[in-house]
Order: C-alpha cells, then sequence, then structure tokens
C-alpha cells in the first residue's frame, strides 16, 4: 500500500506531535528558558519600564532565537541516534518530505508556542498592547525561518559530538538579519511608524528559506548519515 | 573540450600548477603592492574632505574585495565538489577559507579605524558592517565545521554545503549600501558606469586590488599543495613530487 | 610638487599623514601583518604536510620490505 507525500507528512507530523507530548518537561523546557532569558535583561540592567520598552523587541528576539537554538538539537538526534532517521530515508518517500515534516512538526512545538506565549513576556517587558498583532505575526515568521535555518545546522551536525556549540556557531550568523528585520518591525510598530515595510521583508525571508532550506537539509543528512 | 576541467580533477596536475605559479603569483603580487603602496601613500593627493587617512583606501577597500572573492572562490570550488564530486574542489574551498577569514578580519579593523577620524565611532551597526561581521562568522563557522568531523571526507562535503548556503550573505554585503540608508560610503568603483574617483587615486587602489588578488593566488597556491598532499597521503605520484 | 621629491618623503609631512598617522599608519602596519602571517602559515602548512607524507610513504615503504608479521603465542592452555 503505497502513501502519497501529503499523507505522509501527516503522518510524520502527527508522530513528532505525538511524541513530543509524551515528554511535557521536554516540550516546556524552551518556553521556560526563553520566560528565563527576557527576565535577566531587566534584571541586569535595571531600568525602568518605560526605558526598557525601547529595549524590549531586541530582548524578546534575542530570547526566542537562543531558546529555538536549545531545541534544534532534538530535531533529528534522536532519530539518528537510533537509526529511525535512516529507516525514513529508506522508506521511498524520499528525505526531503520527511525533513518537511518533521521541522514544521518542531516548529508547532517551538515556535508557535513562543508566538502564543510572547504576549505575557511583551507585557512584561512594556510593550503595549497595540502592538502585539505586529509583534505575535513577525514572531511567527521569525520563528518558521529560523527552525529551516536551524534544520540545515541540525542536518549538518548530527552525529557530530559537541554539535551544540558548532550548531549555534552555523545558525546564528545566518540567522543574524532575521533578527534585524524581526525586531526591528516592533521596533516600529512601537514607535507608530508603519512596520510593514519590514513585516515584508520577514515574510520574503521566510518564504525564500521555507522553499530551499528543505533541500539543503536533506543535502546535509544525506552527507552526515551516509 | 572539456580536458582542462578534468585535468583540474587529478590531484597531481593540481598540486604541480599549484607548486609552478605560486612562485609567479608572488613576484607579481610584490610588485602590483608595492607600487600601490608607493603611489598611494607618496604620489596620491591628499582627499578634499578627508585629508590624509583617505590612504587607509589603499588596503580596507582591496582586503575588503579580496573577502568577498575569497568567500566566493570558496563557494564556488563547493559547488564544484559537490555537483562533479571533484575532490580537489575540496581541497580549494579548505585552503580558501583561512586566507578569506584573514583579510576580512583585515577589512574590519582597517575600517574600523578609518572609521574613528571620519565617523567618530570604530563601530556602527549599519548594514555592510553588519553583513562583513556575519561573513567572518560565516567563514569561521566553515573551518570549525570542516574539522569538527574525524571523516575529513564527510567534513569537506558538510563544510562544502554550509558555504553555498552562505553564500547569500555575499551579495547583501556589495549591496546594502544600496539598499538601505548605510553610513557606509556608496559604491563609486565597482558599479556600472565610469568611477567618480580621480585617476591618480584611483590607480594605485586598483594596483593594489590586483596585487591583493596575485597575493590570494599565491598563498592559495601553497596551501592548496598542503591541502592536496592531506588528501593523496598513500598515492603513488606523491613519492615523486615530494622528492622534487 | 613643489619641493622636490625628498622632502615629500623625508619630510615631517609624510610621516605625520595630516595628523591622522595613529590611524593610518597601524592600518598598514596591520596589512603587513596579515600578509605576513598568510605567507607564513601557508608554507607551515605545505612543510606539514609534505613531512606527513614522507613519514606516510616511509612507513608504508618499511612495511612492504618487511611486513610486521604478528605470532599470537600458543599459552600452556587453560587447562592446568
Amino acid at each position: 500500500m503505497s502513501v502519497g507525500p501529503c499523507e505522509a507528512f501527516a503522518l510524520v507530523v502527527r508522530r513528532e506531535l505525538r511524541l513530543s507530548f509524551r515528554r511535557p518537561d521536554q516540550l516546556l523546557q524552551p518556553l521556560v528558558f526563553f520566560l528565563i532569558v527576557t527576565t535577566l535583561f531587566p534584571l541586569g540592567l535595571s531600568l525602568q519600564l518605560s526605558l526598557l520598552r525601547d529595549m524590549a523587541p531586541g530582548v524578546l528576539w534575542v530570547a526566542a532565537l537562543l531558546s529555538s537554538l536549545l531545541s534544534l538539537d532534538s530535531l533529528f538526534k534522536s532519530d539518528a541516534d537510533d537509526g529511525t532517521l535512516e529507516q525514513l530515508a529508506l522508506c521511498g518517500q524520499g528525505l526531503t518530505v520527511i525533513v518537511v515534516a518533521k521541522t514544521f512538526a518542531h516548529w508547532l512545538v517551538t515556535g508557535l508556542a513562543l508566538v502564543l506565549v510572547s504576549p505575557v513576556v511583551g507585557t512584561a517587558l512594556g510593550i503595549p498592547g497595540s502592538v502585539f498583532a505586529t509583534m505575535m505575526l513577525s514572531l511567527g515568521l521569525g520563528t518558521l525561518t529560523l527552525s529551516w535555518l536551524g534544520a540545515i545546522g541540525a542536518g549538518l551536525t548530527v552525529g557530530l559530538k559537541r554539535g551544540n556549540v558548532l550548531l549555534s556557531l552555523i545558525v546564528l550568523p545566518l540567522a543574524m538579519p532575521l533578527l534585524i528585520f524581526g525586531a526591528g518591525a516592533t521596533d516600529r510598530a512601537i514607535s507608530g511608524v508603519s512596520a510593514a515595510g519590514a513585516l515584508y521583508f520577514l515574510a520574503a525571508l521566510c518564504v525564500f528559506t521555507c522553499t530551499l532550506a528543505p533541500f539543503a537539509a536533506t543535502a546535509a543528512l544525506h552527507i552526515t548519515l551516509e | 573540450m572539456w580536458t582542462w576541467f578534468y585535468k583540474l580533477a587529478s590531484p597531481p596536475y593540481v598540486y604541480g600548477t599549484a607548486a609552478a605559479l605560486a612562485p609567479w603569483f608572488l613576484g607579481l603580487a610584490a610588485i602590483a603592492i608595492g607600487y600601490g603602496v608607493v603611489d598611494g601613500l607618496v604620489f596620491a593627493p591628499p582627499d578634499y574632505q578627508q585629508g590624509d587617512a583617505f590612504r587607509i583606501i589603499y588596503v580596507h577597500v582591496p582586503s575588503a574585495w579580496l573577502s568577498l572573492f575569497a568567500y566566493v572562490s570558496m563557494a564556488v570550488a563547493a559547488a564544484i565538489a559537490l555537483i562533479w564530486r571533484i575532490k580537489m574542489g575540496h581541497a580549494v574551498a579548505a585552503a580558501s577559507a583561512p586566507i578569506g577569514a584573514s583579510f576580512t578580519l583585515l577589512a574590519l579593523a582597517t575600517g574600523s579605524l578609518w572609521g574613528r577620524p571620519m565617523w567618530g565611532t570604530f563601530w556602527a551597526w549599519d548594514p555592510r558592517l553588519t553583513s562583513e561581521l556575519i561573513l567572518l562568522f560565516l567563514y569561521v563557522g566553515v573551518m570549525s565545521l570542516r574539522s569538527a568531523f574525524e571523516d575529513p571526507a564527510r567534513g569537506d562535503r558538510a563544510a562544502a554545503l554550509l558555504a553555498l548556503v552562505g553564500v547569500v550573505n555575499v551579495p547583501i554585503i556589495h549591496f546594502s549600501v544600496v539598499w538601505w540608508n548605510s553610513l557606509h560610503q556608496g559604491a563609486t568603483v565597482a558599479k556600472f558606469g565610469k568611477p567618480t574617483m580621480a585617476a591618480s587615486m584611483l590607480w594605485p587602489l586598483l594596483s593594489m586590488a590586483l596585487g591583493f588578488m596575485l597575493f590570494y593566488g599565491a598563498v592559495l597556491c601553497m596551501r592548496l599543495q598542503g591541502e592536496v598532499l592531506n588528501r593523496e597521503r598513500q598515492a603513488k605520484w606523491v613519492a615523486e613530487a615530494i622528492k622534487s | 610638487m613643489g619641493g622636490g621629491g625628498n622632502q615629500i618623503v623625508t619630510g615631517t609631512g609624510f610621516w605625520s599623514m595630516g595628523g591622522y598617522a595613529r590611524y593610518v599608519w597601524p592600518c598598514f602596519a596591520f596589512a603587513g601583518m596579515i600578509l605576513g602571517w598568510n605567507l607564513w602559515s601557508a608554507r607551515r602548512y605545505r612543510v606539514a604536510a609534505q613531512l606527513r607524507a614522507r613519514r606516510a610513504l616511509e612507513a608504508a615503504e618499511t612495511d612492504r620490505a618487511a611486513p610486521t608479521v604478528v605470532t599470537i603465542p600458543r599459552t600452556a592452555g587453560g587447562k592446568a
């Protein structure tokens, strides 16, 4: 019985989600890290809320970036360790569909979760409620792009001994333009200027990455899994 | 027609050609850089706005151009290696990376020293400076990734893929001064149409740029010999080549 | 260029670079250092690779000339 790519995608996504929810503590760790890191900035800088607001978009984005990086390690690692990834690669669907499904599922449980939690964090940093829509949209696009950049990095470093640090070293330079435009969009919305330009650019980056990254990530896995 | 292309894939040919070319590249580079330094420091007239500080251009711009050129060379070699499975491509990419990284560092340092008297600051988070800094991080990432693998062939392929992913940054660096309001000067030489720099200032700059490229060629050939040997240690031709 | 070539090079005007000496000269010095480092590092890399290749070849030759044969001594036996 042959399964089409869409069904394979849905199956893998469902599997990933089921596996993730089986260990809810692992699911919550990046979120908690996100909250902790955003707390560090006000504590370290002891600014008044009004001044904190100026820094808030940047702080939010850096925290989102770092907590996404933490969770990226698990994207391929556990499956590569017990051989599941090789089995999936051989199943006839082509590794690309598997990679797309895994990355999408990963974004659902990390990036999307961050987006949903961001109003709470935003309030703590002094971001006005009127800006939340822009903030969440920019974070949504940004974390999706980041999941894909991270998939490339994870594909390249799966199986390496201290791959975690190398993963960050690889992904962060690629994510810098993302940070600039993502924080810039929220920043602009806070100062009342239209954030449309930055959001369009973020969307363009997202589309560009989502189109090309699957092939790069698949190629990376072919290199490291052979 | 493609015989020259496949000759490039032969390790003894690459090793021999690199050994032969290196001294020539080095000699020509010395001449070009020598002329550029003397003409740029002594004979070029001081700039109307920047005075003698503009002479930093004679090291800053060539090193910036070289940092981009080396990355593109590395990416092209990586692409050739991945697509046609020519191992010598990996050798060229591996040899280019440290050279390009050092010149990126030079571009950032000289730019920083130039920025202090001109803009009043050693650094600004503007698009061109930021993307050049990202280029340095990309170089470091490629070199680290290559050395992280125990199997050197796998490390080569992974580093090649990363180099290709990062090549997107290169047009961003070049066009950043066009696309965004940047503190950095716009394109005066590397653009369509006539360069807007005075000839007496332009010639030493072009000579320095040529000199740096030739120097890159020389150092690349030297490193390439090492890279080829490391990858082909057991091959028969190595015995002859080393004795010479 | 009034005053002749000598004055341009040896006069204090040249070395002070119009007051920007502490920016211009470190730039050129740093450039020289980077160029020098590249040459030194590349030469070192090549020499090390040649050495490693030479050693590998010598090891292979000695192996071919007198192949190391490993003999596992027969133990008196676990049986007492």
